[in-house]
């Protein structure tokens, strides 16, 4: 693995011992438990189920984990929270929505590794006393929702899961629950709602999910991923796993690429690792190539990057100084050769697509968006359409129900800002 | 204590609220769209937006509540700008049609847009398209005018508990639909018109005849549909009412309404009004002036009397009616005729009831706040469906259920389905084996002490075991021990009763039950009541024992004091009810009827028997708006007036008096003027100007209307005891009959189909046929059969079927309807000559001298429909 | 009408969750697997096997995007063109079900053998451009590809 520096603080720590979150996928019956056991699976649990609740607690939040679906935020203080309600029953949902395009980095745990999962979610059902588990799996992956099921399965035949967890004494459920197509419904409260049976639409915060979410009880949402590193936490200790990748956010990363590089797809490296050296050194570079020209670097709601800002490490504290986020890691690589005026367009027509329609400013400003968008694209654009353009985006930042709105307005505002010329080529 | 500064102004509060609504105290407003003060906060038409110092970005006030120390602007540059981008954002998929819109005037996007801009759009493509819908007969939706706010969908599912609407789609391809997509299955509560802010859920009633500042008139009254008495406002244009709205605050409604209420007003401007009096002669009605006929009913009258003496004479008043009229009637009746025989259909069951629980309970039991429904911890219900006889009541038990309070249900009633935790339906005529079931549980789990008298009453009633009770209704015990369980842990629940229940052989039993069922569970009354004035006939003395301010006939100085102060002597003996007037005028032991707006023939069982009994009559009076069936046996028909053209007062289920007051003129005379003047015919001083004069009377002479005033209706506060006194008398438990074990497990002969009343929320007695919104919605008579029986006989919904009874027969649309008792049938009583009416045969009962049904079988036979037979 | 096996499942369905409602969307699923798509008469036995107000079914089922609301055909193609796919290609691929099948977004060869639905993402954008075709994943689409793999459908 290539060098690098932190654009600020302490230098990332490169080293990760092997595989955590994709250890095993190569095995063509990854998704077997015995194959699981075999390499050391439902050991942590064993561990985890020999201490305190609150100990585990403890050990999430020592170890630095910060949450893999987009936001961030420290996944052991939101289970203090949840823990802290006496609210009964808990709920622990896992997020398997990856609904954010140019993600699929959750797919090949789900598919190939999905005990990690199921493991990690024993452990945190444990930890925050609560009985029941469900993955909300996105609509559009129907194969994992067989290979989940059948996991599942075999976990309770082996007693990890059901009244009597491990002979512990201890019950813990757990179900897949298959969206069907919204994106909308990654975000956790809409999720919580889809759950419900509802139309998934954001719920007002707060209350927050820790204290009333799933059924109004007490509810944790994780992203798989933050999940799937839970054994691993349990198994190192948190003091060597805050050691893993960057200082502020530490832990084995999982970075999904796509777009004009030679060697597409999911990549486990450090946080923190830059986006030079995911490009270059691990993906082979530019497809043909060709120059690089822009990065999305963490899925299509986080702001496009030129191609100058390649050296930024990719983790929740660098990016969003380089201007842009983590997200969900999600890599987008394009070359010289791409129309980025038409990915715009394509980019804000998903969002349009996706707005759940709730709040007045992303129900109908993006619409507009799009609207003046395809006109540019397409040619017929007029004169001040990028500046209404921008002042439209700016009329939905900040005033949106919930962050999806605000993400469709920032994708316009820094295409708008970094490439504000192949717009204005368009326009005659 | 909390303080917040909201532009510059400083407010405290005891705990925290919206932003929104500490600076609706401060009296500073902020624009919203989406927030409706009854429904829960949503948060979606971000018009809210204000700014908060140290919060970077802006916050909605409807869901952002206040803090200690929280600073507040509503109107910066930024938040002014953020709402006219919000509008403008509003206005990109709404159709700009205000000068066609009828909402225009009154919408409120045109108003916020007019505040807060823009005043030119920048959107260039198309708006979306939508054609405006008309598949409703009611309601017209245009959903180019939606704006997303989901205020309907939201009342209609959270407030209403109809569910008939949703938004359907995502994006801005959000719109608002019935399941149909076209006509609503819905209960027509038009809640969703109050509430839409903009044009895109109307009514057709008024549609392009209706401007907001062409209204002349707003009248604040009450609903004449049913014993809530909802406040409403009417709107009025010249003559007529052009619109009828919720009142916001003095009613039990808050601001709701059901579609009798909403939509029913149209009979008022029927062309098929009365509007001259009549008489006949030679079997032909002839018009008449008001002197004529009130000089021929005044000597007709007269002559009776003095050949038969006034008790050949009775009286019949409507709950229709107001109080004024109803006391003023029984006073014509009592003092002027020397006749007690004067009732009501409050006698129905209504009357007995409350006076059964009045003599165990006191005085005034059943005079409880609607709202106290969703503030118990548990409701009971029994007799018929709340949500049908009394919607707006009905919706505070759905409120109650909405907040997870356990609803059980006893009876059928298809408008609590979604809503009650334990449904009991028992077979026919087995209410009695259920409640005696129930009682015998919760005698055990609550234990009684055994010492009030009433306690020992209870423990004297037989006990009945779950089993006995199973086999008797057909309920599964395990349900009823659930709804033991539920009720067992209640400790301060409602308990609502609809007439149904005492219109049984077993009557009185039930009513005893229910009595022990209220001590053991410590709950509150509700009686349903179908009339809006039902309780102001109880308390005007329209009952043949009791006079005003619920004072019984029999008590000497009850009787003296009115006797004093009519100035004349009151016969000392109770009048007939009114079923024994039907009985005696057959029996030709009455000559004279007084009906004072009461159609007896449809409203009563056994519509040919009642017609037969009319016909026997030597002299019949009746008021009307319609010519009924009963007025046409008429020999003198006198028009009356619609509760929309005169004045007066309410008495409500609830007991509170409201006051009625005219919207528009009528072309007939109030029921208690044209009483008074044949009264003054008749040599008596009933000198009335106004309903005003009637009340002041009536607060000099009853005890109970002390000092009453039409001020203190008019602040909506004019609850029981009033000003008065109510009468404070030992437990009464004359008359209580103790029931044998056998009689308490009665079931249905085997093989045999009864038949009951069904009761539709759209309809009202048989008025509201002449309602043409109403029966656009509903305007067939239909029977409603179980799934069972209807496979049995091979009948699906839309067959036709005939039904036949001892009494007559009908064809009637079928409707199955799982929830229908196993071995009934349903037919509703509002059809006139195809109403269940037609075809039940009654018997009095004794005790409560209330007509009961008959326990007689029917016969059901598929008919081949028209089509069909056409086809063979 | 549902079949007894379809109404047999919903009920099993119903135990996983600890409200009837979180059971509708797979309920749903049962029934569009069965049917193909969502009439309106299974929307309501749906409510009523479930007792949700058929509205709210309604309501909620429109709401998300892979449930169809009119008949399909016997394959569905959920061809993704988003921004990874896009610039890959993927939208040649539409103009090719268009002018080799006749197959329009949102439309049903005449022989009812392909529907085609446009996705936004469907998480495989490492080997984009990628299409499901009923439950399976078929990427790294090429003109030619995308024929081979068609013909497997019947
Ligand atoms: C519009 C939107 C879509 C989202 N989609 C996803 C998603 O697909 N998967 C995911 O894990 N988190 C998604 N999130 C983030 C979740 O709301 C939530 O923060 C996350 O599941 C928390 O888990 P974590 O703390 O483990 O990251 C989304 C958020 C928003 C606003
Ligand atoms: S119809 Fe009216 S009330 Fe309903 S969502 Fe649209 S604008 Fe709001
Ligand atoms: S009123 Fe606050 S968002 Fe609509």
């Amino acid at each position: 693995m290539g060098g690098g520096e932190g654009e600020g603080g302490r230098a990332v720590n490169k080293t990760v011992m092997g595989k955590v979150l994709l250890k095993n996928i190569e095995n063509p019956n990854s998704a077997d438990i015995a194959g699981y056991i075999k390499t050391g699976g439902y050991k942590a649990l064993s561990k985890a189920l020999e201490l305190k609740p609150s100990d585990i607690i403890d050990e999430v939040k020592r170890s630095g984990l910060r949450g893999r679906g987009g936001a961030g935020f420290p996944t052991g203080m939101k289970w203090a929270f949840a823990a802290a309600d006496s609210k009964k029953p808990k709920f622990i949902l896992c997020n398997a929505d990856e609904g954010e395009p140019g993600t699929f980095k959750d797919r090949p745990i789900l598919e190939k590794n999905p005990h990690l999962l199921i493991e990690g979610m024993i452990i945190s059902g444990y930890a925050l006393q609560a009985e029941y588990g469900y993955i909300y799996l996105r609509g559009e992956y129907p194969k994992a929702k067989d290979i989940l099921e059948d996991a599942i399965k075999q976990a309770h035949d082996k007693g990890y899961l059901g009244e009597d967890v491990h002979g512990k004494g201890i019950r813990f459920h757990l179900h897949v629950h298959q969206g069907a197509g919204a994106y909308i419904c990654g975000e956790e409260t809409a999720l919580i709602e889809s759950l419900e049976g509802k139309r998934g639409q954001p719920r007002i915060k707060p209350p927050f999910p820790v204290n009333e979410g799933f059924l109004s009880k007490p509810t944790i949402i994780n992203n798989v991923e933050t999940l799937a590193n839970i054994p691993y936490i349990i198994e190192i200790g948190a003091d060597a796993y805050a050691e893993i990748g960057s200082p502020d956010c530490p832990g084995p990363k999982l970075y999904s690429v796509s777009g004009h590089v030679k060697r597409p797809g999911v990549y486990e490296l450090p946080m923190g690792t830059t986006l030079r050296e995911i490009i270059y050194n691990h993906c082979g570079g530019i497809l043909g190539d060709k120059k690089l020209k822009a990065v999305i670097p963490g899925g299509i709601s986080t702001p496009i990057l030129p191609a100058d800002a390649i050296d930024c490490p990719m983790d929740f504290v660098n990016m969003p100084k380089r201007g842009s986020m983590l997200g969900s890691g999600a890599v987008m690589v394009f070359d010289e050769t791409v129309d980025l005026v038409k990915v715009c367009y394509r980019a804000i027509k998903f969002f349009e697509h996706e707005s759940c329609g709730k709040c007045t400013p992303c129900r109908e400003g993006v619409g507009w968006m799009r609207a003046i968008l395809e006109r540019i694209s397409n040619g017929s654009g007029r004169a001040g359409d990028i500046d209404l353009l921008i002042e439209v985006s700016n009329n939905i930042t900040g005033k949106t129900f919930c962050p999806l709105g605000d993400g469709a307005a920032m994708v316009v505002q820094n295409f708008a800002k970094h490439f504000r010329s192949e717009f204005e080529e368009k326009i005659h | 204590m909390i303080t917040v500064t909201i532009n510059r102004k400083k407010i405290n509060l005891e705990k925290p609220v919206t932003i929104l609504k500490a600076a609706g105290m401060a009296g500073i407003e902020i624009p919203t769209l989406c927030h409706y003060e009854m429904l829960e906060a949503y948060g979606g038409c971000r018009l809210c937006l204000v700014e908060i110092e140290k919060m970077p970005r802006l916050q909605t006030s409807c869901t952002q509540y206040v803090t200690d120390g929280m600073v507040v602007w509503t109107e910066t540059e930024r938040v002014v700008e953020a709402r006219k981008a919000m509008l403008e954002f509003l206005l990109i998929n709404h159709a700009l049609d205000c000068p066609y819109c009828d909402k225009a005037g009154e919408c409120e996007l045109q108003d916020v847009v007019a505040k807060y801009g823009p005043t030119t759009g920048r959107f260039a493509e198309g708006k979306r398209r939508h054609p405006e819908s008309f598949d409703d007969p009611i309601i017209v939706r245009n959903m180019e005018r939606c704006i997303s706010c989901t205020r309907c969908v939201r009342m209609c599912s959270k407030v209403q508990g109809a569910c008939a609407i949703s938004m359907v789609n995502r994006s801005s391809k959000t719109f608002v639909e019935p399941f149909s997509g076209g006509r609503y299955d819905c209960e027509y509560c038009g809640n969703c018109l109050t509430v839409c802010p903009v044009g895109a859920i109307m009514s057709r009633m008024h549609r392009h005849a209706y401007r907001p500042w062409l209204i002349e008139k707003e009248i604040d009254t009450v609903c004449s549909f049913c014993g809530v008495g909802c406040s409403m406002v009417l709107q009025a244009r010249g003559n007529s009412i052009v619109r009828a709205v919720p009142g916001e605050s003095a009613g039990s409604n808050k601001g709701l309404l059901c579609n009798r209420g909403r939509f029913g007003y149209d009979y008022v401007g029927s062309s098929g009004r009365l509007d001259s009096p009549m008489i006949k002669r030679d079997g032909k009605f002839q018009r008449a002036s008001w002197s004529e006929a009130f000089i021929y009913i005044a000597d007709r009258l007269k002559k009776i009397k003095d050949e038969n003496g006034g008790g050949s004479i009775a009286g019949i008043a409507s709950g229709r009616c107001t109080n004024e009229d109803g006391y003023v009637f029984q006073k014509f009746m009592r003092a002027v005729l020397g006749s007690n025989n004067i009732d009501s259909v409050a006698s129905f069951g209504y009357a007995q009831a409350q006076r059964f629980f009045e003599g165990i309970f006191g005085q005034g039991v059943t005079a409880n706040p609607m709202r106290g429904i969703s503030n118990s911890d548990g409701v009971f219900v029994v007799g018929d469906d709340p949500t049908a006889v009394n919607p707006v009541l009905g919706l505070q038990i759905r409120a109650a259920s909405h907040k997870g309070v356990p609803v059980v249900a006893a009876g059928y009633m298809p408008g609590l389905r979604m809503f009650a935790t334990s449904r009991l339906i028992p077979r026919p005529f087995t209410e009695t084996a259920l409640l005696s079931a129930l009682v015998t549980e919760l005698r055990n789990v609550k234990g009684i002490s055994g010492k009030g008298p009433f306690e020992r009453v209870i423990k004297d009633i037989p006990s009945v075991s779950l089993h006995e009770a199973e086999d008797a209704c057909g309920i599964p015990s395990e349900d009823i021990r659930s709804a033991v369980d539920a009720l067992s842990h209640m400790t301060n629940p409602s308990i609502v009763i609809g007439r149904d229940i005492l219109q049984k052989p077993e009557g009185q039993t039930n009513l005893l039950l229910l009595a022990a069922l209220i001590s053991l569970l410590n709950s509150r009354i509700y009686l349903l009541s179908e009339l809006p004035n039902e309780q102001g006939l109880v308390d005007m003395g329209c009952l043949p024992d009791m006079l005003p301010g619920g004072r019984h006939l029999a008590v000497e100085s009850f009787r003296r004091r009115y006797e004093e102060f009519f100035g004349v002597d009151i016969p000392s003996s109770p009048g007939m009810g009114i079923m024994e007037m039907i009985e005696a005028a057959h029996a030709k032991k009455i000559k004279a009827l007084y009906v004072m707006g009461e159609d007896l023939v449809y409203n009563m069982p056994d519509s040919a028997y009642v017609k037969a009994a009319l016909s026997k009559l030597d002299f019949l009076v009746v008021h009307d708006i319609f010519m009924t069936e009963t007025a046409g046996l008429a020999d003198v028909v006198i028009p009356s007036l619609s509760w929309a053209e005169k004045e007066g007062s309410y008495t409500n289920l609830e007991r509170k008096m409201q006051l009625v007051r005219k919207a528009v003129e009528g072309k007939g005379m109030e029921d208690w003027r044209a009483v008074a003047e044949i009264g003054k015919l008749l040599g008596f001083d009933m000198d009335y100007k106004s309903s005003g004069d009637i009340m002041a009377e009536i607060a000099k002479v009853s005890p109970l209307h002390k000092d009453i005033t039409y001020e203190d209706m008019a602040g909506g506060e004019c609850l029981w005891p009033y000003k008065g006194e109510p009468l404070r008398h030992g437990m009464s438990l004359e008359g209580i009959e103790m029931p044998d074990k056998d009689s308490l497990l009665k079931r249905p002969e085997k093989d045999r189909i009864y038949i009951g009343i069904d009761k539709p929320l759209f309809h009202f007695e048989n008025l509201s046929r002449n309602s043409a919104a109403l029966s656009s919605i509903a305007p067939e008579p239909y029977v409603n059969i179980g799934k069972a029986l209807a496979d049995k006989l091979s009948l699906a919904g839309g067959d036709l079927a005939d039904i036949t009874t001892g009494t007559g027969s009908l064809k009637l649309s079928v409707q199955v309807d799982p929830d229908v008792p196993e071995s009934s049938i349903r037919v509703p009583d509002n059809f006139g000559d195809k109403g269940a009416y037609t075809i039940m045969s009654w018997k009095i009962n004794s005790a409560i001298k209330a007509p009961v049904a008959d326990a007689t079988g029917v016969a059901i036979e598929k008919i081949k429909r028209a089509a069909e037979e056409a086809a063979v | 009408m549902l079949s007894e096996n379809a109404v047999k499942e919903i009920g099993l369905i119903r135990n996983k969750y600890h409200d009837v409602q979180s059971s509708l969307l797979p309920a749903l699923y049962v029934v569009q697997r069965e049917h193909g798509w969502l009439s309106p008469e299974a929307l309501k036995e749906v409510g009523e096997i479930l007792n949700v107000p058929k509205a709210e079914v309604k309501g909620v089922s429109t709401f998300y995007s892979m449930f169809r609301h009119k008949p399909m055909g016997r394959h569905l193609i959920q061809l993704c063109t988003n921004v990874a796919c896009m610039i890959m290609d993927a939208e040649r691929l539409v103009d090719i079900l268009k002018s080799r099948y006749g197959l329009e977004p949102n439309g049903t060869t005449d022989d009812g053998r392909f529907s085609l639905i446009i996705m936004e993402c469907i998480g495989a954008c490492g080997t984009a451009p990628a299409m499901l075709v009923d439950t399976d994943f078929h990427d790294n689409l090429t003109e030619k590809y995308i024929e081979e793999i068609l013909a497997k459908y019947k």
